[in-house]
């Protein structure tokens, strides 16, 4: 009996036209979903190809390692072009100097504000939209509408266990809708290789892992809609109700949720660090400039000893205003990342109320596109700078450029033509773009939140079912 | 009997329980989205000020006139409550210095990526997602659904003409929802005034345009709903295409069509443009240098028969034109990289604005799409906003940049701090400017970027046009489609 | 009203298929719908159930079949109490709603598998829910036919074939001749004498008092939740059954009031 409810399910669904046409809107849509992302992913590649290009050759003819100007880029990542989460937000370009503060620069928004003035397209964006609403579109009616075609009183004549009903009907059209999306989402898959895009079996998982975490919200919003339509004795009230739900959970609430964290938890703003920082920065140069002018070399000290003097003085202060510097730029970093947390939390948790969030947040993390990603590019490009301050320090012998500069010119009389570097011996930068494991970790708690409210809601239908009036 | 038929739908609608519930929901949602924006207003012209304030401090502090850098912040504008637009994703201030180009940097998302994940809400996306969504709900059913009552079949057993009754509909279901929202609108900008927002009179033009384009859009949809009814026999009929169209429209369409242009028509990175320019540079100067050369092995055969005193005189004779020469052909060459370095520049923008204008026109065969451009143009806050900034930096820079060349000059002696170590002199240390404070009043200031109302208005016409001719459109298919309504 | 009860018992005829003992509904909003109701149908025997709007005819027919719980009294198939076993209950009955409203988006033949199958009964082959179509009169072109297509008759005919096709001692039938035409009525009650043959114990509410006296083995008339008259057909011979049905409408609510 089970099987023939389900089997109902399938037949009603699939044969209505609702469903030919929705389904077509819905499978073009995701395999456009693909294809941008596809696309996406070759023109970020090309300019990212064009940006270490034209890095290195700046550096065609300098003679002087001190001179080098050295830019790392953030690499793009198929997976991160199918859904773009903040990567369009944030710089992708830092400057690499031996010592000094790193500040990722020239976000594509920024760049290119055509695309921000309607965002992206893409996976998370689609995926968040169209599963919903092709989820509420055909359960919106699954109680209360097979009521008021008197089907139910009909279904109920018979001896059908009430539990065993709400199970056919829910996952019967899970099935029926789930299984057709699959097509689509295959096509899209397809695409990937067939475009020449470069994918890892890492990106596999992670996509594959995007895709699990849409049937998830697919489920919330089914049994939502199903429960809904338990709720209610009308279909045009059931859909009503669910529309409510939907521009909500979709459209406001994540939104709401960010803004309000953001009133309610002041962090210290960048504009303010910088400040205090040129405050101090300001403040030692003053005080350096008068250690400087008490340089008093003795009468009959040798010019070179005098220099050498000078040097090791300046050198010195360097790396005391060095010193300085960093203990407040750490100190007042510490004091934005702690800020920024306790921000982050209570908005993602406040959007964490809407499926659509945790979603969004939990496709965000398996691609690497969460908020950590500016944190991720700036620590990995951190280590980076460790590795290139030793690579400068070698072929300079310990001037490090960064901060404020200091050079020491000695000009004796014979030029030596100086040679020219060659830019291929810097170390390479390399992103590595969090693994499986890690990204699963990540979106663990909201994959959790996912099987919560898909709980929740088909308990919610099941409960409201079981009592409901079949009249 | 106008007077009438206008009156019944006014009361069907605001008495039914779906507007109240409705209706709340909105209400909560203009005052949100306003109290949102004016929050991040005050935030923003708090974070002006400091950093203004704080360049002025670093400006005292700088080191000499001719290294000062002026650092410049994108002034907060009070439109953006209303219509943030993309002022948060562009960047939010810009060097003026010497040895900067002037560009935009550090977007707000950029800084706090907090907020960039769920973006940004406010008037004109609630407008834009909710109430075109309350349009919808409250005529989707407008004709089918009395079809479906019965009650068509009993008013047209009256002498109803048809028009007077699909015209009844239209301003009678404008005239119901359009009011009762008038009222959070309105509490909406009073709190604005509460908060002390400086409204200029500009700014009052502005947002009672931007009213009178949300209003349009608004009774665009209730023209779709009442034309999808009129053409379908069933209420979940046209819901159900009424719904498809609104997810088309509002959120599908707009990123479509820029997709697509930004597929069509693509564009070289900056950094594309640079190596082609310096990879240019690099041949004309090679060739250059080849000429010079070739020229010098000339010369040298030329000179190679005679004596050495035959020699000098020859060269002392000829120098002056030699040395003209090579400085006209280097000139010529930097004429030429110039001229070509302008000419990729200009095609890089050309392409950009061909980019832009067809990611636009396509994406604004959607009525969302119209009205979000309109209202960002009216605010200011469309990607013209860059540029525009860009551009008026730029001419600040010239003169900001004279004026420090002058007083440096004023000052005398040159930049930097500058330390000699001379076996005769000894070691001796200056830095040019001085400790003495600086006068901040000197300086040249910026002038924010305006755009004056008659711009504006040309610009946004375009978008309103668009809209008013869908609006129009969409009536008047459902005014005949329903002329020939079956009514049973 | 207990002896009516008791002189069916008493009577020695075959045990009774549908029972009604002492049934009262008291709905949450204080309405009593049912009011200590008993009757007793039994295999071979038609039941017609004649009362106005809310005179309880539905509320009999949904404790039948336990939408509803009895407030008092007992509701019983086949020996079997429904309120407490509803779904073994409910295997005994067939049932047709007062307006049938099937899937609109399947076939007639669709329909009547999918209901069949519900009610256990899954060996019917294509031809047998053509033949059952037939029987109840319709065309053989309708079969492979979209519900949202039918008329209201129509539909109505695939109702009651689906109520054939449950093959159950029990019918339920909630004014089953409200949508067909004066032909496809006539016909109905031919294919109702059929089922009686066959030993089913039919219930139904109707309006129509002609039809009712023509078919029916008893008569009960209700007005506000009781049984205001029940006498059978042989009892009625000769008397004028519509003026019988206003006296009692109007003397029931002299009663009530």
């Amino acid at each position: 009996m089970f099987k023939t409810l389900i089997e109902k399910e399938l037949k009603e669904i699939i044969g209505s036209t609702r469903f030919a046409v929705t389904f077509g809107v819905c499978a073009c849509l995701i395999v456009l979903a693909f294809y941008v992302g596809a696309r996406n992913y070759q023109i970020s590649q090309t300019r990212y190809e064009a940006a270490i290009a034209e890095n290195f050759r700046q550096m065609e003819g300098i003679t002087e390692w001190l001179n080098v100007n050295h830019h790392i880029y953030l690499p793009p990542n198929p997976v991160s072009s199918l859904v773009t989460g903040i990567s369009n937000d944030i710089g992708r370009n830092i400057q690499v100097q031996g010592l000094g503060e790193l500040r990722a620069e020239d976000s594509r928004f920024n760049n290119d504000p055509l695309f921000a003035v309607f965002r992206f397209l893409d996976l998370d964006f689609i995926f968040q939209i169209i599963l919903s609403l092709f989820a509420i579109l055909f359960a919106y009616n699954a109680i209360c509408g097979e009521k008021e075609q008197g089907t139910l009183r009909l279904t109920f004549a018979n001896g059908i266990p009430k539990d065993k009903y709400i199970l056919g009907k829910i996952s019967g059209s899970f099935l029926a809708l789930a299984l057709p999306l699959l097509i689509p989402i295959l096509i899209g898959c397809l695409l990937l290789p067939i475009m020449g895009i470069p994918m890892s079996s890492q990106d596999w998982g992670k996509l594959a892992l995007v895709i699990l975490a849409g049937y998830l919200y697919f489920g919330i919003f089914l049994s939502l809609s199903v429960w809904v339509s338990g709720l209610t004795h009308r279909s045009s009230n059931a859909f009503l109700l669910l529309l409510v739900i939907w521009i909500f959970s979709v459209l406001i609430l994540p939104r709401s949720a960010v803004l309000i964290a953001g009133r309610a938890v002041d962090v210290i703003s960048v504009d303010e660090i910088s400040a205090q920082k040129s405050v101090l920065n300001a403040q030692i140069w003053r005080e350096d400039r008068d250690k400087m002018n008490e340089f008093k070399p003795s009468e009959d000290t040798e010019i070179d000893q005098i220099m050498q003097d000078f040097q090791k003085m300046m050198q010195d202060l360097s790396a005391e205003r060095d010193q300085r510097m960093r203990e407040l730029g750490g100190r007042l970093a510490e004091q934005r990342r702690n800020e920024q947390s306790v921000q982050e939390r209570l908005a993602f948790s406040l959007a964490r109320l809407s499926p659509s969030a945790a979603f969004s947040l939990a496709v965000m993390n398996l691609a690497g596109t969460s908020i950590d990603l500016k944190q991720h590019f700036l620590d990995a490009a951190s280590a980076y700078q460790q590795s290139y301050a030793s690579f400068m320090r070698e072929k300079t012998g310990g001037t490090l450029k960064g901060g404020g500069m200091v050079m020491v010119f000695r000009r004796d009389g014979d030029d030596v033509t100086p040679k020219e570097i060659d830019p291929q011996e810097i170390p390479v930068f390399q992103y590595q773009p969090p693994s499986v494991a890690t990204v699963f970790n990540a979106s663990f708690l909201d994959f959790g939140l996912l099987a919560l409210f898909n709980i929740l809601f088909f308990a919610g239908a099941y409960t409201t079912f079981l009592r409901y009036d079949v009249r | 009997m106008l007077k009438l038929m206008i009156l019944k739908e006014l009361k069907s609608i605001i008495s039914s329980p779906k507007f109240a519930a409705t209706f709340g929901a909105c209400s909560i949602l203009i005052l949100l989205s306003i109290f949102i924006g004016i929050n991040e207003y005050q935030e923003n012209v708090k974070a002006y000020d400091t950093a203004s304030q704080l360049n002025n401090q670093r400006l005292a502090e700088s080191l000499s006139w001719h290294g000062m850098s002026n650092q410049i912040f994108r002034k907060p504008q009070v439109m953006q409550i209303l219509v943030s637009g993309v002022q948060n994703d562009i960047g939010r201030l810009s060097s003026v210095g010497r040895y900067e180009g002037i560009k935009l940097r550090r977007s707000s998302y950029s800084d706090d990526p907090i907020f960039a994940v769920f973006r940004f809400i406010d008037f004109a996306f609630i407008t834009q997602v909710a109430l075109s969504l309350l349009a919808i709900l409250f005529t989707y059913d407008a004709i089918n659904g009395e079809r479906e009552r019965g009650t068509l079949k009993l008013t047209f057993a009256n002498a109803v003409p048809r028009a007077k009754y699909i015209l009844a509909k239209f301003l009678g279901s404008t005239l119901g929802l359009v009011i009762p929202l008038l009222i959070p609108i309105l509490i909406g900008i009073l709190l604005m005034l509460l908060y002390r927002v400086p409204i200029t009179g500009e700014d009052w033009i502005k947002i009672s345009v931007l009213l009178l384009t949300s209003i349009l859009f608004f009774v665009f949809f209730i023209a779709a709903g009442l034309m999808v009814s009129a053409m379908t026999r069933r209420s979940s009929t046209s819901f159900m295409i009424l719904l498809v169209a609104w997810v088309t429209m509002v959120l599908i369409v707009p990123r479509a069509g820029v997709m697509l242009a930004g597929q069509l028509v693509t564009i070289p990175s900056v950094a594309e443009i640079e190596s082609q320019q310096a990879a240019y540079e690099q041949s004309a100067w090679d060739a250059h240098y080849d000429k010079m050369e070739e020229a010098r092995i000339a010369r040298r055969q030329q000179m190679a028969n005679m004596t050495p005193a035959e020699k000098e005189a020859f060269e002392e004779d000829n120098m002056w034109g030699w040395m003209e020469e090579e400085e006209a052909s280097r000139k010529k060459i930097q004429g030429e990289i110039s001229d070509h370095n302008k000419k990729l520049n200009e095609d890089h923008r050309n392409r950009r604005s061909e980019q832009e204008r067809l990611g636009f026109s396509l994406s604004r065969f959607s009525p969302a799409s119209a009205y979000q451009l309109a209202c960002m143009t009216l605010a200011n806050t469309n990607i013209m906003l860059k540029n525009s900034y860009e551009d008026a930096l730029n001419q600040y820079r010239d003169g900001f940049l004279a004026f420090t060349s002058r007083k440096q000059e004023e000052n005398e002696g040159t930049s930097g701090i500058r330390i000699s170590i001379d076996s005769e002199t000894g070691f001796s240390f200056s830095g040019s400017r001085g400790i003495e404070s600086l006068d901040l009043s000197e300086i040249p200031r910026f002038d924010v970027p305006r755009q004056t109302l008659s711009t504006i208005a040309n610009s946004t016409i375009l978008d309103v046009g668009i809209l008013l001719f869908y609006t129009i459109a969409a009536f008047a298919l459902g005014f005949f489609a329903f002329l020939r309504y079956d009514v049973r | 009203m207990n002896e009516t009860l008791s002189q069916i018992d008493g009577s020695g005829r075959q045990e009774s298929m549908l029972v009604a003992a002492h049934l009262s509904k008291r709905y949450e909003d204080g309405v009593l719908a049912l009011d200590d109701l008993s009757l007793a149908v039994a295999p071979g025997e038609i039941y017609a159930m004649l009362g106005g709007n809310g005179a309880g005819k539905t509320t009999t027919i949904n404790l039948f079949l336990n939408f509803i719980d009895p407030t008092s009294g007992q509701a019983i198939v086949d020996g079997i109490v429904t309120h407490e076993e509803p779904l073994t209950a409910r295997q005994k009955i067939a049932y047709v709603s007062e307006n049938v409203m099937l899937y609109t988006n399947f076939t007639a033949l669709q329909n009547l598998d999918y209901f069949a199958r519900l009610g256990g009964q899954n060996d019917y082959s294509k031809e047998e829910y053509r033949t059952a179509l037939l029987r109840v009169g319709l065309q053989e072109e309708a079969h492979g036919k979209r519900l949202r297509d039918f008329s209201k008759g129509m539909r109505q005919k695939c109702g009651i074939a689906i109520a054939i096709l449950k093959d159950a001692p029990a019918i339920l039938l909630d004014e089953p001749t409200s949508g067909l035409d004066p032909k496809a009525g006539l016909e109905f009650i031919s294919l109702l004498d059929d089922l009686r043959s066959e030993g089913k114990a039919i219930l139904m509410s109707t309006h129509d008092i002609f039809r009712a006296k023509q078919i029916a083995n008893t008569i009960g008339i209700m007005n506000e939740g009781k049984l205001v008259m029940q006498k059978t057909t042989e009892e009625l011979r000769g008397e004028n059954l519509e003026e019988l049905y206003v006296n009692y409408m109007v003397s029931g609510m002299a009663v009530a009031s």
